[in-house]
């Protein structure tokens, strides 16, 4: 069976008591950090951090299977382009003929790389610890508009939805004498007499879906909306929000004075001013 | 012969649930057979092993004597006809005409065949003035009966039918009736959920009463209604005349308003 | 003291006042059709009433239904003419959503009925009322009250998407009750339950009714309808070819020609009536039906 909403299983860990709006905050202030960082360093660290919170929180496994699975393929194309093609190599470590690999290449490759998979990374913990219902609950809370919510939730619905349908429609016309089994090419010409019935049947669900939410009071003017998910922000989301807001801005800080050689910071390697 | 019969059948949902707990039955000839309980019951998870949508997760499924895995689905779509219970899922070409040809020409009919099948069938189901019209367009009985039309037109000898009853007005319902009369008339095996009683009780000698995936009576519609316990086990209301029958204190366990007469006579002159 | 009150008000004004929906010439034709779905109909119903509405299928009863909650013609486009008053508010100048204040509809298919937005039960049934702004106090105790009215109680964790058939009418209703609607209007809202399920909601309709609900229901179960309706109407090919009590309507000759079969008690008592065997007459209850049938075997 298709999970609906989200792909949200409680394990009961820390990270899924957090305030939605605290584990945005944690993506957007994690991976703003990494990009304004000189160098890579930070994001590396920052990586490190997530391995972590994802074990903690039950989801090392498949966490290091999406770190890995992306991030490497990622890296050495990257390195690969940058190292050996980008303009602002100076430095030459590698000369294998047909490539030349520059030192500021490969650094830039490096933070690219770094700072996608900070994004990447806490973005994936938020959506794998929060319930899309509790996440839109809080949006509204923050003033949000009903409206869209919906939308976030009912995108995140379609998929599973048209899924299941799929699947009714494929048996139903298999006992039609259809094979939707065999070759690729006969798989595919199966496909086209599927297809019919679940776009059409997937308008008339809009349409109908329409009709229910305006029977149910969606349209409803002049009222603040309530929810029956409650999000509680306590004390600990707070802090954690804020401190890492002035994570974020220490960085910020730190990173334009040394734009501005204002001061000089203990950058490892190379940081490209 | 035209024969289901399942052995020791089990299945298990992917989530686990056990919707068949070892079902043993085995249903013959050309007697329509109305398999009835409540929601839930495993009625529709039955069926659907008859054409191999579902495959049992343990014991045996034997159409006309062949194990129900030997084929795909598809393949046994000229032998098992199955009705969906949402004809949404079933249609899907441009006209109610494409609809009914489309099993035969799978099949590799001829076409003189086709058009004598195309002709009688849509005139059963009823739909003969309406074979240009886009599916889409019809309302919900008449997408229905096409949805059987089209199953029909392959003429198999065991066609499976899932709440036909379901939104039926009396002229869907008389029209219904007929069919299955066609159906038993023409030799072939009809098997039908349904949950409308007085449907049931009309049109229906055999009866099979599910419960929580398992068969818990099967046999003739007298001896099923008679036992109005098992009933309450399965959650199956009598329907009216039966129940007013029992009320009033006949011996006898009546459908028809006819039968409820005849019964009320024969009780008076056996106590005289 | 109230206009209507005042013994010089009009007498219009006073009827409609007590009339919970008031159709007023209404006629209605769906765009790109060829006929009128509804020719020129007028009825009321009283506040409190339990109204069934009858007829064969594409006599106009769900585009009826569709009516009183304003999707037809806000949601369904076409021609219209005359009006529908919903405890005296037009439902032309009002919007579905505001509508939804005063009349509650369950839809036939109950899959139509939910918002696909919920991740459990609990949350679906609580949809509306979040909509109305009620607070979570309120929402939780109303929540679980229609849970164990409608024996959802155990599945209130559960996904929407993941229920049976029987469950999700459960659920359907649930969400429609919930929201403790004036008139609630029932449009074959128990075809996926099996009998017992479908006698069981039916209960708490009757319930509802009891406590002032007024109830417009769309069924083909006669039995039901004969027993249990103050009023019943038949519509036939979008006009109304009879309304009166069950008894009424139900002895009429023409009863077939309007595509509705009478219902099996009534048969019975004719049939042992007229063949002499009893002298209880013609009657569309069951007890009536008992009864005959009693006194025959006497």
């Amino acid at each position: 069976m298709a999970h609906a909403l989200n792909s949200f299983h409680s394990l009961g860990t820390p990270l899924e008591r957090m305030h939605p709006i605290t584990k945005i905050v944690a993506v957007l202030a994690l991976g703003l950090s990494a990009l304004l960082w000189p160098d890579f360093t930070l994001g590396a660290a920052l990586v490190l951090v997530l391995v972590v919170v994802a074990f903690l929180s039950k989801l090392g496994h498949p966490f290091m299977k999406l770190i890995l699975g992306f991030g490497v393929p990622v890296a050495v194309m990257l390195l690969f382009i940058q190292g050996g093609y980008s303009s602002r190599n100076v430095t030459i470590i590698a000369d294998w003929g047909f490539v030349r690999f520059g030192l500021e290449g490969i650094e830039h490759a490096a933070k690219l790389v770094t700072t996608l998979l900070v994004f990447l990374g806490s973005f994936y913990l938020m959506n794998k610890t929060t319930y899309a219902g509790r996440l839109v609950a809080a949006l509204t809370q923050v003033g949000v508009s009903s409206k869209i919510g919906y939308l976030i939730l009912a995108s995140l619905n379609v998929v599973p939805q048209m899924q299941l349908r799929l699947a009714v429609i494929q048996q139903a016309q298999n006992a039609r004498g259809l094979d939707t089994q065999g070759g690729l090419v006969a798989r595919l010409k199966a496909y086209i007499p599927i297809l019919g019935p679940v776009v059409l049947s997937s308008l008339t669900d809009a349409q109908e879906r329409g009709m229910t939410l305006e029977t149910r009071g969606f349209g409803i003017d002049g009222v603040r909306r309530t929810s029956y998910v409650q999000v509680h922000a306590r004390r600990a989301d707070f802090v954690v929000g804020c401190g890492l807001l002035l994570f974020l801005i220490m960085v910020a800080v730190l990173s334009v004075m040394w734009h501005c050689g204002i001061i000089p910071l203990p950058v490892l390697i190379g940081g490209s001013r | 012969m035209l024969s289901v019969e399942t052995r020791n059948l089990e299945y298990r949902y992917g989530s686990g649930h056990r919707a068949l707990k070892g079902v043993n039955l085995s249903l013959q000839g050309n007697d329509p057979v109305a398999i009835i309980g409540q929601n839930g019951a495993g009625k529709t998870t039955l069926v659907k092993h008859f054409n191999g949508i579902l495959r049992p997760t343990s014991g045996n499924v034997l159409i006309n004597g062949v194990d129900v895995n030997e084929r795909s689905t598809a393949r046994w779509a000229g032998t098992v006809g199955y009705v969906f219970q949402n004809p949404d899922d079933q249609l899907f070409l441009e006209t109610v005409r494409k609809e009914l040809e489309f099993g035969p020409l799978q099949m590799g009919l001829d076409e003189r065949v086709i058009a004598d099948r195309l002709e009688r069938i849509s005139g059963l189901v009823g739909l003969d003035d309406k074979l240009d019209v886009h599916p889409f367009d019809l309302t919900a009985t008449e997408k229905k009966f096409c949805t059987i039309g089209a199953v029909l037109m392959m003429e198999p000898g065991i066609v499976v039918f899932d709440e036909p009853t379901c939104g039926q007005d009396m002229a869907g319902n008389r029209r219904l009736e007929q069919i299955i009369k066609t159906l038993a008339r023409q030799n072939r095996l009809c098997i039908t959920i349904s949950h409308d009683m007085k449907f049931v009780t009309r049109n229906f000698r055999r009866v099979v009463v599910m419960n929580q995936g398992n068969v818990l009576v099967d046999g003739d519609v007298d001896e099923v209604f008679s036992q109005p316990d098992v009933l309450r086990r399965s959650f199956v209301a009598p329907p009216p005349i039966t129940k007013v029958g029992r009320a009033a204190g006949l011996k006898e366990t009546v459908f028809t308003v006819e039968g409820l007469m005849d019964a009320v006579k024969r009780q008076k002159e056996s106590e005289v | 003291m109230a206009l209507w009150d005042h013994p010089l008000a009009g007498t219009d004004r006073g009827f409609e006042m007590s009339a919970s929906i008031a159709v007023r010439n209404f006629s209605f034709e769906y765009q790109g059709a060829d006929a009128r779905a509804l020719k020129n109909v007028n009825f009321e119903i009283m506040k409190g009433d339990f109204f069934c509405i009858i007829g064969a299928n594409g006599a106009g009863k769900s585009t009826l239904c569709n009516a009183f909650v304003g999707l037809v013609p806000h949601y369904f486009s076409g021609k219209i003419r005359g009006d529908i008053l919903v405890e005296g508010k037009s439902m032309r100048q009002s919007t579905v959503a505001q509508l939804s204040e005063t009349i509650g509809l369950v839809f036939q298919n109950p899959f139509n009925q939910l918002s696909y937005t919920a991740g459990t039960v609990a949350e679906e049934l609580a949809y509306s009322l979040g909509n109305r702004g009620i607070a979570y106090e309120e929402m939780e105790r109303r929540v679980q009250d229609v849970a164990r009215m409608m024996r959802i109680d155990d599945i209130l964790d559960r996904n929407p998407a993941e229920l049976s058939g029987g469950q999700v009418q459960r659920v359907a209703f649930g969400s429609t009750f919930i929201m403790q609607p004036e008139i609630l209007v029932l449009d074959e809202c128990t075809t996926q339950l099996d009998p017992m399920g479908g006698e069981e909601i039916f209960d708490i309709v009757r319930r509802l009714n009891e406590r002032g609900v007024t109830i417009v229901m769309v069924d083909h179960d006669m039995e039901r309808v004969a027993e249990h309706a103050d009023k019943v109407m038949v519509l036939d090919r979008g006009k109304v070819a009879a309304l009166g009590t069950p008894q009424e309507v139900f002895s009429a000759a023409d009863l077939d020609v309007h595509g509705v079969e009478a219902p099996d008690f009534l048969k019975i008592t004719r049939s042992l009536y007229e063949a002499g065997m009893s002298g209880h007459k013609p009657d569309v209850t069951q007890s009536g039906a008992i009864d005959a049938t009693r006194e025959a075997l006497c």
